[in-house]
């Protein structure tokens, strides 16, 4: 019995010894953020950009700005310039782009909650980044990203919540609010308390530095010119004077030029056998080539690479599934988006946009051998695009319509492309000061010169008699796929006309809903904008 | 024989030393039951080693025998029996049926009581009652068996395992699978023990027997106790079996001719693809067992050898499985050890199933090669194929299945040695250790000329591979005593214990492409691959469980009073190290009450009226390690970092308390079950939107919602006809179970998108509070047409359609619930009858109430103009004039079935008496045979879970939605028909 005794003891003891330890030692998972301090290995200066302590934030801009279903979606479905159509069985997805197209959205649409989802992902970055130890001039640049993201929402849907510290709730804010706090925050990093001609910026702690992606002073007085541009939809206030001062200060006193005739790349999309593919992109092409990255033209840029900045999808979004052979793509692409031909035929045949943006015609292969579609119900196998398009659903034409080639592409290209897409450019800023000035004035015609300097840049002649219709149809022209057509179109009055396959909307729709999933999540603290 | 020899000479020196003075004799005899010689039952000569088994003509011989000895005689399913030889030495003994097997031991959770004891719904399957024919699963020897446990393998993929759902929903977040429990080794592996090696299957299925295991008891527990050694000589077993698979089912397409007169691309060949890419499959099956023992030591050991054909092409695995197992009695018999060890090595080919898709959806009219295209094709580029270039998620299927491999290697390696030693009499010390290791590795490889995932297409960067290596560890140490006393008209148990387990697991994954353009496959020859010399190419990740314990503390109390009432109440505190710092640790009590009525009416007739009732508390883990951390992932770039989650300390065990109440009856010829219950599951494990003002990410774990689910299982089982030479009897159980979300994260939500081509963001199952799980939720179809578009019903007559199912849970939409994803009632329905040496096997299983979204359908069965290079669907519901694609209640079928699940006919041979054979029988089988349904689709079984839409050559989903039941994704293998012919034979 005795050594039964010794056998129960020591089984006791074992119970209490080593084994109660329940420490979670994670080894396959890291819990702590990382940051490695080396140059990128980006191939086109995209990526990281200026690989830094920031980079975490500035990244967040990537996300939805050049793809299928989020920010840059939204912006370009619901407005007259880009469309979706329901190919019979392809491209319906639950009626989401129709709605969008026609403007029946609603909050529970997707691309409208990850649009949210995605702005304050990157807002709580910039906040997560600002608790750190910044200095003074990468502490104005996060806050002028954070404004920036604010923008977009102030935008998008007006009320939103104005967060600035991590794990803290704020309440919903008026749109007037928002405006208010993102003016306060773009002037309190340019040093100024209000914007004008001959401001004086020496106390910003923001530098004149050129690095498309990094805030310079430039790029924060091109956010206040949108800011402003637009206020009197945010806030009932005009604020065009300014709008064309912050814009005018960039165009006089930096050293941005407009990239015209002479400001070339070489063309990385040529195939060796057709001989209508250029040798290099010049003017308003090179701006958005995939080797962009040095362009004069552009202020402040969303860095965009094939390898380390993933996001800009626009030849899978665009292109026919047979197209991948046009450019000899890694992988097949989707055919989803194309422009609409009334759009498309608002260009000039002179205008040297009008080639650089749209994809029509017959399509040839690397070795110039016509492209085929096997698929083809029609008979016609060899793939064509026509700029009309018969329908916009249930059973549009796998072929119809130009397709979205402004962010050009490069031959043998990866799914992500490699052009950085500009959010502050001059050529914008020109025609922000027009407008400004010819709104401030109520007098179109101030506002001649600088469309005369874009119009130049495509090719075409001066226009005369200039009004609110054809300044905004070359605003549209030049600012294609740049996200501000549906802004464009709320503040000239028109995004509630019909238009091709889509008749009156109600005024409501002016702002997105708040999506439904932020509602639910919010405990009663979000509520919905008025119409919904 | 040695042994033999040997164990005759060890007997004359024990017989000598002690009854040296004794006569010795040889005895023989019969054992025989009513009806007539029993084969196989045991003698042995009581306080000896010396026994033997009779022969077929249940006759036996023993040696060396003492006058005065006595006999102890046994056999399963009898009440065994002591007879004193009183000098004779020829004796005939009949034993009598344990017809009340009310005193049959059933195991539970650490320990074993008697059924009659038992306060909780327990059900117990022994090998006869075991499904038939070629079972190459051990899950599926009980499908239909149990009430309440739900056993569906959509389709029959030979190497996927079947979706195993006890009571319905059990969890969420949290997995989902019953604990299975092999020879008392918690946790262990159902792939690493063959079906040929079980000798039974207990399922505890409420909440009261399961706390016991608490954590993972939730979704139930199967305990599966295999084969041992008996005692007496040595048992040589061969059973063998061939089979035959063909295609039973599949969703109706067009002939090549009816799609060019319904207006398809016809590109001038005629081909059935499906008969191009599947074959009758066969699959070999053998087994050999050696076994036997003397009184102290039994052993048994076991050979499986499993070569199993798909009716996919190229699909199918190889399996080799060993089993031993060593039981020894030693100090005094008061030690006993227990033994076991297993291993298994399967060999998988997985095909792709993705082909039986392409093979439904290609076009009929498309060549095999690309020589017979009626277009320029660069048939180079892509093996001698064809390929209908240009259209989405089409890909040749003859091409996939022969220009790629997909394969598979794992071995499980299981062993585990239990101590049991009787300190007193009533007082016994169990110590148990187990070990389980488990290695697998996958292989795929695309070559440079698969369209279908090898990027044949590509201009530079052909072909790829993958390669995937996990490793996982498993530990187990339990240790427990228990204690028995009894105190006038009480006799009562106690049990307590201490249990430590720990699971590691390590993985690798590698995906690289662009290899030379030839003909070699690269899978093991990766340094070819040219993504080597490229950045930003190549897939590779690796990952590692920290050191994932669950360790407890249990204790129970079993009680009778008068032998006729029973209490059992137990309580395990128990903690892992998956949840939040501040809730590792739960309790998970449990009680139950039984009183056997009859034991007090006297009733005429009955031998049992119990009615108990039982309440129980077990938790749930999450399938993943650090949940309750905030972590990381590289950002692009891989210069920094994105927080991927946020922190909750907080994170605790999903629970769920459930109390069932069951009686339990039985006269003569009828025995019947009932059990009722109703259970709450709460806290589910749910990474869900947070408020992004507080959290970063807007993500974290958490513990949130509430499910009820409820329902009755009824088993009835009746002795139709018991006559000498012809016995029939006929069991049926039915389970209905309802299941309804009290709370959830959000009021309400969809879910569940049909996908591409075209239909994303079309989700079609409804999540609402306070209502039913697996509710299909969309448009009505009108039964008009109007160019080519189905019209929709006007559900709430507001004069506006609002129809697109982006807008399906707003106030104004016009949706309904379609249907139900999850069945009311589930029916299992067994037939066994026995004439001479002949028996018949019937087993139909139905499942009522359920509906099922018919995806094929949904996509191709509207004749789209603009893509008319898919085949179209075209069952009996088929519109012809709908020429667009949109869900609607058109594409959501009842799928109520009934089906002939198993017909087996078996023939005993009566063998003359011989030293070599001492028994064969020959079985045939049938699987699947009839299926009465009205759904359209491959098998009507409900889909109980979703992995998501595929398409365009992705690969599949490995996570599952326990809450999106009902959709019947076209990534589903084909049910398959079997027949089985089968040998066994005793030596």
């Amino acid at each position: 019995m005795k050594n039964i005794y010794k056998a129960l003891f020591l089984c006791g003891g074992l119970l209490f010894w080593s084994c109660t330890d329940l420490e979670e030692d994670l080894i396959g998972a890291i819990d702590r953020p990382v940051s490695i301090d080396e140059p990128s290995t980006a191939f086109d200066g995209g990526g990281n950009g200026g690989n830094d302590a920031l980079s975490v934030a500035y990244s967040k801009l990537r996300d939805g700005s050049a793809s299928s279903g989020g920010y840059w979606a939204i912006q370009s479905v619901s407005s007259d310039e880009v469309a979706v159509t329901q190919k019979g069985g392809d491209w319906y997805d639950g009626g989401i782009w129709i709605d969008m197209h026609r403007h029946t959205f609603g909050p529970s649409n997707g691309p409208i909650n990850d649009t949210w989802t995605s702005q304050y992902g990157a807002i709580a970055a910039c906040n997560d980044l600002l608790q750190t130890s910044l200095d003074a001039n990468q502490k104005a640049q996060i806050k002028v990203l954070r404004a920036f993201f604010y923008y977009r929402l102030l935008d998008t849907y007006g009320r939103v919540k104005l967060v600035t510290t991590p794990g803290q709730d704020a309440p919903q804010s008026s749109r007037a609010q928002v405006f208010a706090f993102v003016e306060s925050e773009l002037l309190s990093a340019l040093g100024v308390s209000s914007v004008s001609a001959s401001m004086d910026l020496t106390n910003s702690p923001l530098t004149t530095d050129v690095n498309p992606y990094r805030v310079n002073q430039y790029a924060a007085l091109g956010i206040l010119a949108k800011l402003y541009l637009n206020a009197e939809v945010y806030t009932g206030t005009p604020r065009y004077t300014e709008a064309a001062n912050a814009a005018s200060y960039v165009i006089d006193n930096s050293g941005y030029v407009l990239c015209g005739v002479g400001c070339s790349v070489p063309n990385p999309g040529k195939r060796p056998a057709v001989d209508s593919d250029p040798e290099t992109l010049e003017g308003y092409a090179a701006v958005f080539a995939p080797n962009n990255q040095n362009n004069p033209e552009i202020i402040w840029s969303i860095a965009y690479d094939g390898v380390t900045g993933g996001g800009m999808n626009f030849a899978h979004m665009t292109l026919h599934y047979s197209s991948q052979f046009t450019w000899n793509l890694v992988s097949q692409p989707w055919n989803g988006y194309s422009a609409l031909e009334d759009f498309y035929n608002s260009y000039d045949d002179n205008d040297a946009r009008k080639k650089a943006n749209f994809i029509v015609g017959p399509q040839f292969d690397y070795n110039g051998s016509a492209i085929l579609d096997y698929a083809a119900t029609d008979g016609q196998l060899e793939l064509n695009y026509t700029p009309d398009i018969d329908e916009l659903e249930p059973n549009a034409s796998r072929k119809g319509g130009a397709r979205l080639g402004k962010f050009s592409f490069r031959l043998f290209g990866r799914d992500d492309q490699d052009n950085d897409m500009p959010i502050v450019r001059l050529g914008d800023l020109y025609l922000i000061r027009a407008e400004g000035r010819a709104r401030a004035a109520n007098n179109w015609s101030l506002a001649e010169a600088d469309v005369n300097t874009i119009r130049a840049r495509a090719g075409l002649a001066p226009l005369a008699g200039l009004n609110a219709d054809n300044f905004l149809e070359e605003r549209g022209r030049e600012m294609f796929m740049e996200t501000t057509r549906r802004q464009d179109l709320i503040r000239f009055g028109k995004f509630n006309d019909p238009w091709w396959e889509k008749t009156n909307s109600d005024p409501h729709k002016k702002l997105f809903p708040i999506p439904q999933p932020q509602i639910d999540a919010s405990n009663g603290t979000l509520t919905q904008n008025p119409g919904y | 024989m040695k042994i033999r020899f040997l164990r005759k000479s060890f007997l004359l020196f024990g017989v000598f030393l002690c009854f040296g003075m004794a006569v010795a004799q040889e005895v023989s005899g019969t054992v025989s039951d009513a009806s007539g010689p029993l084969p196989g039952a045991s003698v042995v000569v009581k306080g000896t080693t010396n026994g033997a088994q009779t022969d077929f003509d249940g006759l036996f011989t023993l040696s060396n025998v003492e006058s005065n000895a006595i006999l102890l005689i046994s056999y399963i399913g009898y009440q065994p029996l002591e007879v004193s030889l009183d000098g004779r030495t020829n004796i005939d003994i009949v034993l009598t049926e344990d017809a009340q097997a009310l005193d049959e031991v059933v195991v539970t959770g650490y320990g074993s009581q008697t059924r009659k004891e038992i306060t909780s719904a327990v059900t117990v399957v022994s090998n006869e009652d075991f499904n038939q024919g070629t079972v190459n699963d051990a899950s599926q020897l009980l499908q239909g068996k149990v009430a309440g446990l739900s056993i569906y393998n959509k389709g029959g993929n030979p190497n996927k395992d079947a979706v195993i759902r006890l009571r319905g929903i059990s969890s969420v977040g949290a997995n989902s699978s019953p604990l299975i429990v092999i020879d008392g080794v918690v946790g262990a592996s159902l792939n690493n023990v063959d079906p040929n090696d079980i000798e039974s299957i207990n399922v505890l299925k409420d909440g009261s027997a399961a706390a016991i295991y608490g954590t993972r008891g939730s979704s139930g527990v199967i305990l599966v106790t295999t084969k041992k050694g008996t005692p007496g000589g040595v048992s040589v077993d061969y059973s063998g079996s061939l089979a035959l698979s063909t295609i039973a089912n599949h969703v109706d397409v067009m002939t090549a001719d009816e799609f060019v007169a319904s207006g398809g691309v016809d590109l001038g060949s005629r081909n059935d693809w499906l008969d191009l890419v599947t074959i009758d499959g066969s699959t070999k099956v053998n087994n050999v067992s050696i076994s036997g023992g003397d009184g102290n030591t039994r052993y048994r050991f076991s050979g499986n050898f499993r070569d199993a054909q798909g009716i996919l092409r190229e699909s199918g695995f190889k399996q080799f499985n060993t089993r031993g197992s060593i039981s020894t009695l030693t100090f005094n018999d008061k030690l006993k050890i227990d033994f076991n060890i297993s291993f298994t090595n399967r060999k998988s080919e997985f095909s792709y199933e993705e082909a039986l898709r392409y093979a439904l959806l290609y076009n009929p009219t498309a060549p095999v090669f690309g020589k017979d295209s009626p277009f320029q094709f660069d048939s180079p580029t892509f093996g001698g194929y064809f390929e209908t270039l240009g259209l989405f998620d089409s890909f040749n299927p003859l091409s996939i299945v022969n220009q790629n491999t997909n394969t598979g290697d794992k071995n499980e390696f299981t062993y585990s040695a239990n101590f049991n030693y009787d300190i007193l009499d009533n007082w016994e010390v169990n110590a148990l250790i187990s070990q389980q290791t488990n290695k697998l590795t996958n292989q795929d490889y695309y070559r440079t000329t698969s369209h279908f995932r090898g990027n044949a297409t590509s201009p530079n960067r052909k072909g790829r591979a993958r390669l995937y290596t996990e490793n996982r560890d498993f530990k187990l140490f339990e240790l427990y005593s228990t204690y028995n006393q009894s105190i006038g008209l009480i006799d009562f148990s106690l049990t307590g214990g201490y249990s430590w387990q720990q699971q590691n697991q390590y993985n690798y994954f590698l995906e690289m492409g662009d290899f030379p353009n030839n003909d070699i496959e690269y899978i093991n020859a990766l340094e070819w691959s040219q993504d080597l010399a490229n950045a930003g190419f190549i897939n590779a990740s690796s990952d590692a469980s920290p050191d994932d314990r669950i360790i407890a503390f249990f204790g129970r109390i079993n009680a009778t009073y008068d032998n006729a009432i029973f209490l059992n109440a137990s309580l395990r505190r128990e903690g892992s190290t998956k949840f939040g710092e501040n809730n590792r640790w739960a309790n998970f009590p449990a009680v139950g009450l039984g009183a056997d009525l009859n034991h007090y009416l006297e009733l005429n007739n009955v031998d049992l009226l119990k009615v108990r009732v039982g309440y129980g508390v077990t938790g749930a883990l999450p399938a993943s390690n650090g949940l309750s951390r905030a972590l990381y992932t590289p950002a692009d770039g891989k210069l920094s970092s994105n927080q991927s989650t946020d922190a909750n300390p907080d994170l605790k065990w999903e629970e769920k308390a459930e109390t069932n109440f069951g009686v339990e009856f039985k006269m003569d010829r009828l025995s019947s079950t009932i059990d009722i219950y109703s259970r709450d599951v709460s806290d589910f494990i749910l990474e869900r939107d947070v408020d992004v003002t507080i959290y970063p990410t807007g993500r974290r774990v958490e513990n949130a919602g509430k499910l009820r689910s409820s329902g009755f299982e009824i088993a009835l089982n009746y002795d139709i006809l018991r006559n000498e030479k012809l016995k029939y009897n006929a069991g049926i159980i039915v389970s209905r179970n309802k299941t309804i979300l009290k709370e959830y994260l959000t009021p309400q939500e969809m879910r569940g998108s049909l996908g591409a081509p075209g239909q994303n963001d079309t989700d079609m199952i409804r999540i609402k509070e306070g209502e039913e799980i697996g509710q299909i939720w969309g448009p009505v179809f009108s039964g008009e047409v109007v160019d080519g578009s189905q019209q929709f019903v006007d559900i709430n007559n507001d004069g506006q359609l609002l129809t697109n199912q982006n807008n399906a849970l707003d106030p104004d939409g016009d949706f309904k619930v379609l249907g139900k994803g999850t069945p009311d009632f589930e029916l299992g329905w067994t037939n066994q009858l026995q004439f001479g040496n002949w028996d018949v096997n019937a087993f139909f299983r139905g499942a009522f109430g359920h509906s099922l979204i018919n995806t094929y359908r949904a996509f191709y069965e509207p004749r789209v103009g603009s893509q008319g290079s898919y085949n179209f669907v075209n069952t009996e519901l088929a519109n012809p004039e709908i020429t667009n694609a949109k869900f609607s209640s058109l594409y959501v079928e009842k799928a109520d079935f009934f089906k002939l699940d198993n017909l087996s006919l078996g023939y005993t041979f009566n063998l003359k008496e011989n030293n070599y054979i001492k028994g064969i029988r020959v079985t045939a089988s049938g699987q699947n045979l009839f299926t009465i349904t009205n759904y359209t689709g491959s098998d009507p079984e409900p889909a109980l879970q979703d992995a998501g839409t595929i398409d365009n050559g992705g690969f599949p989903g490995t996570s599952y939605d326990p809450l999106i039941p009902g959709i019947d994704r076209r990534n589903n293998y084909f049910s398959s028909r079997t027949y089985t012919l089968g040998l066994n034979i005793n030596f």
